[in-house]
């Protein structure tokens, strides 16, 4: 591998090094005077607490469970995700429900306790792939911090209420009771057939 | 007893003279401490970053990150005042006062504004007052003693990177006060005396700066050395040498260090314009009225601390021995040209 020397060619003014400590002083003397009349908002410093910087669309922050529109959630505990997992970090226990109404889905099936773990979590999005029923979002927030570790292991709750401020939706603390098991028209040979 | 009853009977004198201790223990502290500010917010915006701005009074008010500087004292002050085992005791303990104490007797001879007269006598704007015998060779002999603070700190702390620091910078001061001595010699020639006053009263209408422009270039990177600032900051060096004859110190300990640095900054600066920049005199006004002059003496004196930091931000640091080859092939001979010169230069004017 050549080593490339470059002889730089100095002339006698560079040579008594006043010149140019005064030219290098003039360039940060005016880095200086620029920031200075840069308002706080168009400096290049994201200033954390106050302000954030918007994540890449593709960014894989934290996950949430998906809902219908009644608060039901979309899992139907099928295991794909924690399947996929290569952190084994999602727990899941899946219980029957068999109180058929049109907003559950017509699921029989949705997890009685749904657990990731973040602080084994990797943040891999493979259970995001996995889900057949696009349950499982891992959305922008990066803000994950907690006293405890046993903090950090969120449940079903926990993970259907991660964006529910954000989106402006109530948070849900219990599956929904089925409202008035009506059937529509022209659905009765639907998926119960 | 008659002194007991000259503090009970304040004459003006002695009134002057306390008002005097205040402004000038009061005066370099306070600068100091603002420059801390200034060097973290200056230094930022060169860099085109913010620097502290989150510290605010009372929790509401950032007033531009002022309130870090008070934030800071009260954090050296709660730290834990951690002593390693394997320091040298008393001298660990004194060495930061050894810094500090040499640190703010320089300021004493420094004439801070034009001296007036009221009822009859005579007010001056020095602690110490003009003819006191020592004149510019004090802060020059103060300067040279605050080497022991930092050798004792480096010694006292008993650890390899201490030691190493303390031997360099003591090199270093070493090597450069000759430059500065030589280069403060042709001040004196030209102003035929070393009392303070005397030099700035010299200057009027010319500053020192333009006949020894030499001089001032030399004088001014001897007290970039001199203070252990960059380019010259051979104190520490945290890939060579982690933060050198600081690495043992903690709490208020490290504070009172890191002050005194910053109190030798305001006092070379103060020495620097009072030899080249005309002390308390304002450029187009003969005879400037006293809050002026001192106003004018502040403006110079802040300017010359801005260059400190200025400096420090825009060069990369020497290595060892280009600072040692600077200091002697180059710093010296060029103290030596320069005072020739202007012995020369006075020989014609004598001569004719």
């Amino acid at each position: 591998m050549a080593v490339v020397t470059r002889q730089v060619e100095l002339n006698w003014l560079d040579r008594t090094y006043l010149w140019p400590v005064l030219k290098g002083m003039v360039i940060t003397i005016r880095h200086f005077f620029r920031q200075l009349g840069t308002p706080s908002r168009k400096r290049f410093t994201l200033q954390y607490p106050d302000m954030k910087r918007e994540m890449p669309a593709g960014y894989r922050g934290l996950h949430e469970l998906k809902r219908s529109e009644d608060g039901a959630v979309k899992c139907v505990a099928c295991f794909m995700c924690a399947e996929a997992c290569p952190a084994r970090c999602i727990t899941i226990e899946a219980e029957e429900f068999s109180d058929l109404a049109l907003t559950q889905g017509f699921e029989e099936k949705r997890p009685r306790i749904f657990q990731i773990d973040m602080l084994r979590c990797i943040y891999c999005g493979f259970c995001e792939e996995a889900c057949p029923k696009d349950a499982i979002w891992l959305r922008k927030d990066y803000e994950l911090g907690a006293f405890d570790r046993q903090d950090l292991r969120f449940g079903k709750w926990d993970l259907m209420n991660t964006y529910a401020r954000q989106d402006g939706k109530p948070e849900i603390i219990s599956d929904p009771k089925p409202a008035v098991p009506h059937v529509p028209v022209g659905v009765q040979e639907g998926p119960c057939s | 007893m008659e002194s007991f009853a000259h503090i009970l009977h304040p004459t003006p004198a002695t009134l002057w003279m306390i008002v005097k201790v205040l402004l000038v223990f009061g005066g370099p502290l306070t600068i100091a401490s603002l420059l801390t500010w200034g060097e973290r917010r200056g230094a930022a915006m060169i860099q085109d970053r913010i620097g502290p701005n989150r510290a605010a009074l009372f929790g509401r008010w950032p007033l531009l990150g002022l309130p870090q500087i008070v934030a800071d004292g009260i954090k050296s002050f709660l730290k834990e005042d951690l002593v390693p085992p394997h320091t040298a005791g008393l001298l660990f303990w004194l060495a930061p006062m050894f810094a500090f104490i040499p640190a703010v007797m320089g300021f004493a001879v420094i004439p801070f504004g034009r001296s007036f007269t009221l009822g009859g006598a005579d007010y001056h704007m020095s602690l110490l007052d003009p003819g006191n015998g020592m004149g510019m060779l004090y802060p020059m002999a103060i300067g040279a003693v605050a080497v022991y603070g930092i050798l004792t700190a480096a010694w006292s702390s008993n650890n390899k990177w201490s030691i190493l620091g303390g031997m360099r910078v003591s090199a270093q001061m070493v090597s450069y006060e000759l430059a500065m001595g030589l280069a403060v010699t042709a001040v004196f020639m030209r102003t035929g005396g070393y009392d303070p006053h005397e030099i700035v009263a010299a200057q009027a209408g010319l500053w020192n700066v333009v006949p020894q422009f030499l001089g001032f270039i030399v004088f001014t990177s001897c007290m970039f050395a001199e203070t252990n600032r960059l380019p010259f900051d051979f104190a520490e060096g945290e890939s060579e040498i982690v933060a050198g004859y600081l690495t043992e110190y903690g709490s208020m300990k490290f504070a009172l260090m890191y002050l005194s640095d910053y109190i030798h900054i305001v006092t070379a600066s103060a020495l620097v314009v009072t030899l080249y920049l005309g002390g308390w005199q304002v450029p187009f006004v003969a005879a400037p009225g006293t809050l002026l002059s001192v106003a004018s003496f502040l403006g110079k004196l802040l300017f010359i601390c801005w260059l400190f930091i200025w400096v420090r931000w825009t060069l990369p640091r020497f290595r060892y021995d280009q600072l040692m080859g600077l200091g002697w092939k180059v710093m010296l001979p060029l103290a030596l040209a320069n005072l020739m010169l202007h012995a020369w230069w006075m020989h014609r004017a004598v001569m004719g």
